[in-house]
């Protein structure tokens, strides 16, 4: 082969459309006849083939395995867990009914007639309980807030650069480090007993926090930090120097507690000292004569007697309350029914709001005349007024399902083609919309746990109503189509939203809709966490093989010697 | 039935599973489940080379078989199903990419002024017979979108020029023209002199 006519070389562009076969047959062949006698020419189509083969071989290969939210089409995964995911939404739909119409019913009658809203019983637990543990606290709060807010930003900026699960440990690696720094370290290790019968002696000093589960736990001798005690009677005749954290039926206190008291229990009795605030969920709280705490006591409590003393403030919600100690600060009272006694003294404002004027004897000692209100009971009338707010929380949840939408499209179509997994997402939201709330109202009754407690409920509040939008959106996309462009998607969930409004005001029926419509969103959201928290990685996903090299050449052009 | 190949599954000899979409057409779930198990790597593929992000592509495939699903009345069996399924996925990559201003006016700009220098035939066979694979990988992440969207549609997926016109919106002639910028900037980030086009969404 010889260099001839080498100042009419082809250019490049030519010589690739030759190699991917995209001239007309004259140009080809022109490129052919050329490249038999010009070397560089030559030279230079054959680097444009090997270029164009290590292109498809670097595309070709399998560097990355199939991700396994991946390995199935969402349908059929789903589909396979429908009988088992079935099974279990009867059982725990069984076990919720029971366990509301035995323990639920009854508690929640009373908390709707006195009147308490869930924004005031954040309040009373954060700001005014025995929670409350001074402005440090409330500077941590503000703190934490600031810092998770910082945390979120940052995660969300760089979040195209993690992979989910790495995202996920960063974020409880972060949590994990600011409890560590902000939460005190303990004095002392911990102690664990569990038995029949647990009990700390006369004689006996158990150093650092105790947690103590038995039939009966008594404590006789010194407990020298914290006390948990979870039990069927849990007795304190001795002296805790920290705080009493107590599950238990029957709580009776008549040693020394130097810290606060937070209980669930099904009665109360206190004779002793607790040297600071105390909150209590029970049906029976008695204060003896002898009884005192120092600070405020906030009572969720169906029959409460106070003959004690009080340091400062009480809050409660009653259904049945009697008073006939001393309160050194304000009273703020909700409930049935408040008898305040001769012997009574209350040193701050007294408010009682409730069904029924409380008695106040003349001879008791107020500070200001009790201001009573009479409580008012949600209507049930409807009215215009009612069709307007329908159309103005219809309005708002538009509003609301636009910006989640526009700021989680992946994962609001994700959780939107969840919905229609009826089974899996109905079992699931049956335990997210029951267990998370009474995982963070545990949670909050721990001091560590408290911040965490109560952004997990906001969290969970805000997912009742992200449910209602995801649904909404899913009965738009069933009515109009499927789409997966978001802003399709919108217009889908206005519909969806507008028509579960109006199903929702149906009398009776509306509110089991609107029960169910939050039971499978929620069901659908935990899945689309639950999916997206799966490992990305799937290691049964078998290699491609991959093509046998071809020539991109035409088969009847000859290229070089 | 024989393995299917991504990328260039259109081949002759690569059979295409045509009870399997008849089967899936007709609404057959388990018929659509066993189908996407087959195209799902191709097509995951087809995405991760396309998209910015591994989460880019993730998101991009499971959307892509929605679309799919919703579609696939609309494909006509006569046809080649992994060409139609190959536009799909490029009509909805480039739609993605096109929304986060990968498609812009810049690119074309740069595309249309910049002059093409006709590589020296030894370096460049040099250049490729130094590079590997994974290279290739890499240097491909870092162009801008329209070129690498154009350079997978071509030598991953094998669509023709005028497929390739179709889905990124420019005249058949000038497909040339872009798969060849597309190659020259691919050639400047082997060698480590980055990229001519700043369009891409990295």
């Amino acid at each position: 082969m010889s260099e001839q006519d080498t100042t009419r070389h082809c250019d490049e562009l030519t010589l690739m459309m030759y190699v991917e076969r995209q001239l007309d047959r004259e140009a080809a062949q022109e490129v052919s006849l050329h490249t038999q006698t010009c070397t560089r020419c030559l030279t230079l189509l054959r680097a444009l083939d090997r270029e164009s083969r290590l292109l498809t071989r670097s595309m070709l290969e399998q560097d990355e395995p199939l991700p396994a939210r991946l390995a199935e089409f969402h349908e059929q995964a789903k589909r396979s867990m429908r009988w088992i995911w079935g099974i279990f939404f009867g059982l725990a739909a069984l076990g919720v009914y029971a366990f509301y119409t035995e323990y639920i019913a009854g508690f929640q009658s009373q908390l709707e007639q006195a009147g308490f809203g869930s924004s005031n019983l954040l309040s009373l637990m954060v700001f005014q309980g025995a929670f409350y543990k001074g402005w440090l606290s409330m500077f941590t709060l503000v703190e934490f807030v600031a810092l998770a807010s910082v945390a979120a930003l940052g995660v969300f900026a760089i979040r195209k650069y993690l992979r989910r699960g790495t995202a996920l440990a960063v974020m409880f690696a972060s949590l994990g480090l600011f409890a560590a720094f902000v939460t005190p370290a303990p004095a002392s290790a911990a102690e664990f007993r569990k038995n029949d019968t647990v009990t700390v002696g006369k004689e006996e000093t158990v150093k650092g926090d105790l947690y103590a589960m038995g039939d009966h736990v008594r404590i006789e001798g010194t407990v020298d930090g914290d006390l948990f005690g979870f039990g069927e009677q849990v007795e304190i005749s001795g002296h805790v120097t920290g705080d009493l954290i107590c599950f238990c039926q029957s709580l009776r206190i008549s040693g020394q507690i130097d810290g606060n008291l937070r209980s669930m229990a099904n009665n109360i009795t206190l004779t002793g000292t607790i040297d600071r605030s105390a909150t209590t969920f029970t049906e029976l709280l008695t204060i003896e004569p002898n009884g005192k705490i120092g600070r405020n006591l906030t009572s969720f409590t169906k029959s409460l007697t106070l003959d004690g003393n009080l340091g400062r403030d009480l809050l409660t919600m009653i259904g049945k309350g009697t008073i006939n100690g001393t309160i050194g600060g304000s009273l703020n009272a909700k409930g049935e029914n408040l008898t305040i006694n001769s012997s009574a003294s209350i040193g701050g404002p007294a408010k009682f709001e409730g069904d029924n004027p409380a008695n106040v004897s003349s001879e008791a000692k107020l500070a200001s005349p009790l201001a009573y209100t009479k409580m008012e009971h949600k209507s049930h009338q409807r009215g215009p007024s009612f069709s307007v707010w329908t159309i103005i929380w219809a309005a708002a949840y538009v509003l609301f399902g636009l910006v989640l939408l526009s700021l989680l499209p992946s994962f609001s179509r994700e959780a939107s083609s969840n919905v229609e997994n009826v089974g899996a997402s109905f079992g699931l939201g049956v335990l997210v919309l029951f267990a998370v709330p009474i995982a963070a109202v545990i949670a909050c009754v721990t001091v560590v746990g408290l911040f965490v407690g109560l952004a997990t409920l906001f969290l969970w509040y805000g997912a009742l109503y992200f449910a209602q939008i995801i649904v909404g959106a899913t009965v738009g996309q069933w009515i109009l189509g499927r789409v997966s462009d978001t802003w399709a998607l919108i217009g889908r969930m206005v519909v969806g939203i507008i028509l579960l409004r109006v199903a929702m005001a149906v009398p009776f029926l509306g509110i089991w809709i609107k029960f169910a419509v939050i039971v499978w969103g929620m069901g659908a959201l935990s899945l689309a966490v639950y999916r997206r928290m799966q490992p990305t990685i799937a290691p049964n996903i078998p290699p491609v093989p991959l093509p046998g090299p071809t020539s991109p050449l035409p088969s009847n052009t000859t290229v070089g010697s | 039935m024989e393995p299917l190949r991504p990328g260039r599954m259109s081949v002759p000899g690569i059979t295409e599973p045509k009870d399997l979409i008849v089967r899936a057409r007709a609404g057959d779930t388990q018929a659509w489940g066993d189908l996407y198990r087959e195209y799902a790597p191709a097509i995951f593929r087809f995405c991760r080379r396309a998209m910015p992000t591994r989460e880019d592509a993730e998101d991009a495939t499971m959307e892509i078989f929605m679309k799919l699903r919703d579609k696939l009345s609309q494909y006509d069996p006569s046809r080649s199903f992994t060409a139609w399924l190959y536009k799909v996925a490029a009509n909805h990559c480039w739609d993605l990419l096109r929304r986060r201003r990968a498609r812009h006016d810049k690119d074309m700009e740069d595309v249309e002024e910049l002059p093409l220098e006709t590589p020296e035939p030894n370096q460049l066979e040099k250049l490729i017979e130094e590079r590997s694979s994974d290279e290739v990988r890499k240097a491909l992440s870092t162009l801008g979108a329209r070129a690498r969207m154009a350079l997978v549609m071509r030598y991953y997926s094998d669509m023709s020029y005028d497929e390739i016109a179709d889905a990124l919106g420019v005249r058949r002639p000038f497909v040339g023209v872009v798969l060849l910028r597309a190659r020259h900037e691919l050639r400047q980030a082997l060698e480590g002199r980055g990229v001519l086009v700043a369009g891409g969404t990295q």
